[in-house]
């Protein structure tokens, strides 16, 4: 499996794809990041960036995991499949590589936010459950992006609206009555902007959410992306 | 390795690309797979590497090490063929040294810095070829793999195949240009109307004497390849002066 994830990144950064989401990235660094927080009391925005942040990042992890996943033609897919002998195992190795450049992404988002926090003071524990909430909404978005991938819907045209559809509909889902249904972003930027203790008390109940969720949109599609490698 | 009345389509909508397929490949054998184009042929291929599943029907027996090339490589990656290979080799469990074997035995070792999009048809077939055996598969099978290909690959490859299968590697090969019809002891099933019938050349053909001159110098390599190719060979003396 090991073998077929660093093939699957190698291509992605050899294909350059990795660009897409890594300008993206460096724009709202530049834009929106660098302009952080400052003065006596900059601890408070800087806990609520380390929410915004793992907000934004879900439709880019979302693209580059579909990215990672369509660099392969699909004759490759087969070859690979083929190659590792197992389909399931072939379909793991596709959400690892995902998720791992996604985690890669996500440091590079979080470096200025992080060390925006730790400079304006904010506790340790509150730092720390920035970057483990960016770690589960890397998951969600990768899984997210994963069943946009042509081995689901083979058709582009179609694909991409499902990604960007995907994405408004988990935001809109989350502010309603279905909100369980959905990623709970508004439960995170909520708690986020409500201070490093908010933050870190509300983290256990978002956490569990978030891995639910993940569990059950990651099994459905192993189960659906076995029967189309 | 056996299909139980195997059947398969590709939408549920559509036609049935294959029905009621019953069919045994005994560890060893050679088959040749003919039919026209879009009869069906490829799909067969891919149910028995396990691409695809069949949609009524079981598959038993299928070894664990499966090599298979498409009819198509996929060139555009972006690796040269020396590091593909090397990433295919890693995912089979195989050290890179049989990259060179094989490179070396269908004469691209020349290529093996090359990037992959930059390959002619036939170099990026033997490509798609050398993946699939270097893992040394139990079961190989190659979709149209003769086309493309140079003159000298073409006329070895069914020599390669029969040396395999002399080891014991069940070959299955969609032969569009029927350069396996000369080899021996190959099955051969054909692919129409959403059924596979053994083709009516099947079964154990008469043989014939065929006489080959050859320099003296080469005429134990040439008896290498014939055996290899499953021929009989007996040398005599020549009386030819030519």
């Amino acid at each position: 499996m090991i073998a077929l994830v660093r093939f699957l990144v190698a291509g992605y950064l050899w294909s350059a794809r990795v660009l897409q989401p890594l300008i993206v990235i460096a724009l709202i660094v530049v834009v929106v990041l660098l302009q952080g927080p400052g003065g006596p009391d900059a601890a408070e925005p800087a806990v609520g960036t380390l929410g915004d942040v793992a907000a934004f990042m879900f439709p880019v992890w979302a693209w580059a995991a579909r990215g990672l996943l369509d660099t392969q033609p699909d004759e490759q897919r087969a070859l690979s499949a083929t190659a590792v002998g197992r389909r399931w195992v072939a379909v793991g190795a596709g959400l690892l590589a995902a998720y791992g450049v996604n985690l890669a992404l996500g440091m590079i988002a979080l470096l200025v936010p992080l060390l925006q926090a730790v400079l304006a003071g904010v506790p340790v524990t509150a730092v720390l459950t920035g970057c483990g909430l960016s770690a589960l909404v890397a998951a969600a978005g990768t899984l997210l992006g994963a069943w946009t991938s042509r081995a689901i819907i083979p058709n582009p045209g179609l694909s991409l609206p499902a990604l960007l559809g995907g994405a408004v509909a988990v935001l809109l889902l989350g502010i309603g009555r279905l909100a369980w249904l959905s990623v709970p972003m508004i439960a995170w930027l909520r708690s986020a902007h409500g201070g490093p203790g908010a933050f870190v008390d509300g983290f256990p109940g978002v956490a569990l959410h978030l891995v639910l969720w993940s569990a059950v949109v990651g099994g459905a599609y192993v189960a659906a992306a076995r029967v189309r490698v | 390795m056996r299909l139980n009345d195997v059947a398969f389509r590709y939408h549920r909508r559509s036609s049935w690309v294959l029905r009621n397929v019953t069919l045994s490949f005994p560890p060893g054998g050679v088959t040749e797979v003919t039919g026209r184009n879009g009869a069906g042929k490829s799909t067969l291929l891919r149910l028995l590497a396990g691409i695809r599943r069949p949609l009524r029907g079981t598959i038993e027996g299928r070894p664990a090490r499966v090599g298979y090339a498409p009819e198509r490589f996929p060139a555009d990656q972006p690796f040269t063929v020396g590091g593909y290979l090397s990433h295919m080799a890693a995912m089979r469990g195989v050290p890179d040294t049989a990259i060179t074997t094989w490179a070396e035995r269908l004469a691209f070792g020349d290529l093996l810095p090359v990037r992959l999009p930059d390959l002619s048809k036939g170099s990026a077939q033997k490509v798609g070829l050398a993946q699939a055996l270097i893992a040394d598969p139990a079961l190989l099978i190659l979709d149209e793999p003769f086309a493309g290909l140079d003159r000298t690959t073409r006329a070895d490859l069914p020599a390669l195949l029969a040396e395999l299968a002399a080891h014991g590697t069940t070959v299955v090969v969609s032969d569009h240009q029927r350069c396996l019809e000369a080899l021996p002891h190959t099955n051969r099933l054909h692919v129409a109307d959403a059924s596979v019938t053994p083709h009516p050349g099947n079964g154990p053909s008469p043989w014939t004497v065929l006489e080959v001159i050859v320099p003296a110098a080469e005429a134990a390599a040439a008896a290498t390849d014939l055996r290899a190719a499953g021929y009989r060979v007996q040398r005599r003396r020549a009386d030819h002066d030519t």
